[in-house]
């Protein structure tokens, strides 16, 4: 039998990009379909081996959950708008990651974002930084200052105070408080 | 329920005991038995096989255990809540193979099924805790075993409720996946038993919880050892956050409470899944397409994958509503998680464990 015919471009992919060997096995395992589309997504968007790995790893675990095949996951539209799209090849591979995530943790993706909007538009002033956990991994925000010297410490205070309803509410949210149904 | 196994071991000082000769004399027919100087030796994993872990599983090695019988749990550390549980280890492994069991990690090097013969050392060994303890204890043996698979085999269960039956000042927990409850209603446990049955929704069973009893036949075990004279306990755990599964696990609560009358419920425990990297590792290289172990886990600061918390704190809290709803009065407590989670989602200080332990012991209940 035969090599199938994108076989030969994959290794040649797999050998300058030093792609580890269970990738390359596990690439070739692949259907026809899926294995042309992840040799045209990364060859397009000029991937280095580390994001191969990721993006693959990602897509495997969709393809499980979801039961759809790895073409399948690299049609959705919000992928195949970073793979048409007309960005850097680098930029355009980041962005591919952050989709592939956000597909694979759409709900921590959705509470990321919800997040991240509110306290964008608390509109704290510099100085103040509210970091909510690494991937939401703990129900705990922290929120930091940096001040130069005792008046200035004063008005971030004041700004906090200010916004302390808010703040509450952005707590709960991260401690699992006042979500909607469908959001989580 | 009945458990396939490959072959028996029996560790040569060990083949006159009781138990071994229980288990031979009750094998079906086909199964090797061969007799083996160092069982610890017939417990360790064959890496020339497929699935080391899994042909564990399938062999059975009836040995004598070397070290102390009662430890304390093994999920017990500063850092969580704990439910001040002692364990008592009679067997090790487990026939049933369930995609997230920690066990898969805990003993790959030794997965051979291995039941310890002289059990009945343990019992000394607890007459002299209990010598020195100024509580009562719950004891429990499903830790690094089921403690109901294969007692159509050991019938271990036997002598330890007869053994605590005495004792009125400790409580045996036997925890189970099972419905290998026949050993059990042949006993009067005057009350010291209490049989506690690990819970998921269908779609969870069906997707991980390999050769394990289906959970509505969990259920009528649970209310039959109920109505013979044991106390009866839930552990939701491990809860896993797929898509529905506020729905699911409410839907199985409704099952359970229409079961059991939930008056008599001593407790529920909630605990969300929780995997070390190895383990999530071990877990998706044995059973790549579980969808149950592709949540949305990420890394937590005790370094286990868990869903990420505001996700965990949701389902936990609309888990205890549902309970509370039914006003039983069981106690809920969660497993393995710190404090700050514990008071957000059950309104309260976790207890002291060794007060949690004791009050779970007296088979004081929330209203108790
Ligand atoms: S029943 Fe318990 S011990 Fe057995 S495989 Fe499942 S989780 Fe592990």
């Amino acid at each position: 039998m035969s090599a199938p015919a994108d076989e030969a471009a994959i290794r040649e992919w797999a050998a300058a990009r030093r792609l580890p060997a269970p990738y390359l096995a596990r690439w070739l395992e692949l259907g026809p379909e899926d294995r042309a589309a992840l040799l045209e997504t990364a060859v397009g968007l000029r991937m280095r081996a580390g994001q191969l790995i990721a993006a693959f790893d990602l897509m495997e675990e969709i393809s499980v959950r979801d039961a759809r095949p790895v073409a399948a996951i690299l049609a959705r539209a919000e992928v195949r708008r970073i793979l048409d799209g007309s960005g850097s090849g680098p930029g355009r591979a980041a962005a591919l990651l952050g989709a592939l995530r956000a597909i694979r943790f759409p709900r921590l993706a959705r509470a990321t974002e919800r997040i991240t909007c509110e306290i964008a538009a608390l509109g704290l002033p510099r100085g103040i930084r509210i970091a909510p956990p690494r991937e939401l991994a703990s129900g705990e925000i922290r929120i930091e200052l940096a001040a130069h010297g005792s008046e200035d410490l004063r008005g971030l205070l004041d700004a906090l105070s200010r916004r302390a309803a808010e703040l509450a509410r952005i707590a709960d949210l991260v401690a699992g408080v006042g979500w909607n149904d469908d959001e989580i | 329920m009945r458990f396939e196994l490959d072959a028996v071991y029996v560790e040569e000082e060990m083949r006159a005991t009781a138990l071994a000769r229980r288990v031979i004399a009750a094998l079906p027919p086909g199964v090797p038995i061969r007799h083996v100087p160092d069982g610890r030796i017939a417990a360790r994993a064959d890496r020339a096989a497929a699935d080391p872990f899994a042909a564990g599983k399938r062999r059975m090695v009836i040995m004598r255990r070397r070290s102390r019988f009662l430890t304390g749990c093994p999920a017990a550390s500063n850092e969580f809540a704990c439910c001040g549980y002692l364990v008592m280890e009679l067997a090790s492994n487990c026939p049933m193979d369930c995609g997230y069991c920690f066990l898969q990690e805990f003993v790959a090097d030794n997965p051979g099924f291995q039941v310890y013969a002289n059990y009945a050392d343990a019992f000394a060994e607890l007459d002299r805790v209990r010598a020195g303890a100024d509580r009562p204890l719950r004891i429990g043996t499903g830790e690094l075993a089921d403690s109901l698979a294969f007692d159509s085999l050991t019938g271990m269960s036997r002598d330890l409720v007869r053994y605590f039956a005495g004792r009125d000042d400790l409580t045996l927990e036997l925890k189970t996946k099972t419905d290998e409850i026949e050993n059990l209603l042949e006993i009067d446990s005057r009350g010291r038993t209490l049989v506690s049955w690990t819970l998921s929704p269908e779609r969870v069973f069906r997707s991980s919880e390999h050769r394990t009893a289906p959970p509505a036949a969990r259920i009528a075990a649970a209310r039959r050892v109920l109505e013979a004279g044991y106390r009866v306990g839930f552990h939701l755990d491990p809860i896993i956050a797929c898509d529905g599964a506020e729905r699911d696990y409410s839907a199985l609560l409704d099952e359970v409470f229409a079961a059991v009358p939930t008056a008599r419920i001593e407790f529920i425990s909630l605990g969300g899944l929780r995997m070390t990297p190895g383990l999530r590792a071990a877990a998706r290289r044995r059973f790549p397409r579980d969808p149950m172990l592709l949540g949305e886990e990420v890394l937590a600061p005790d370094g286990r994958y868990r869903a990420f918390a505001p996700l965990r704190m949701r389902l936990y809290e609309a888990i205890n509503r549902r309970i509370a709803r039914e006003k039983s009065g069981a106690r809920v407590y969660l497993c393995m998680e710190n404090a700050a989670i514990y008071r957000r989602v059950l309104g309260a200080a976790p207890p002291a464990p060794a007060a949690l332990g004791a009050a779970l012991a007296d088979g004081k209940r929330r209203d108790g």
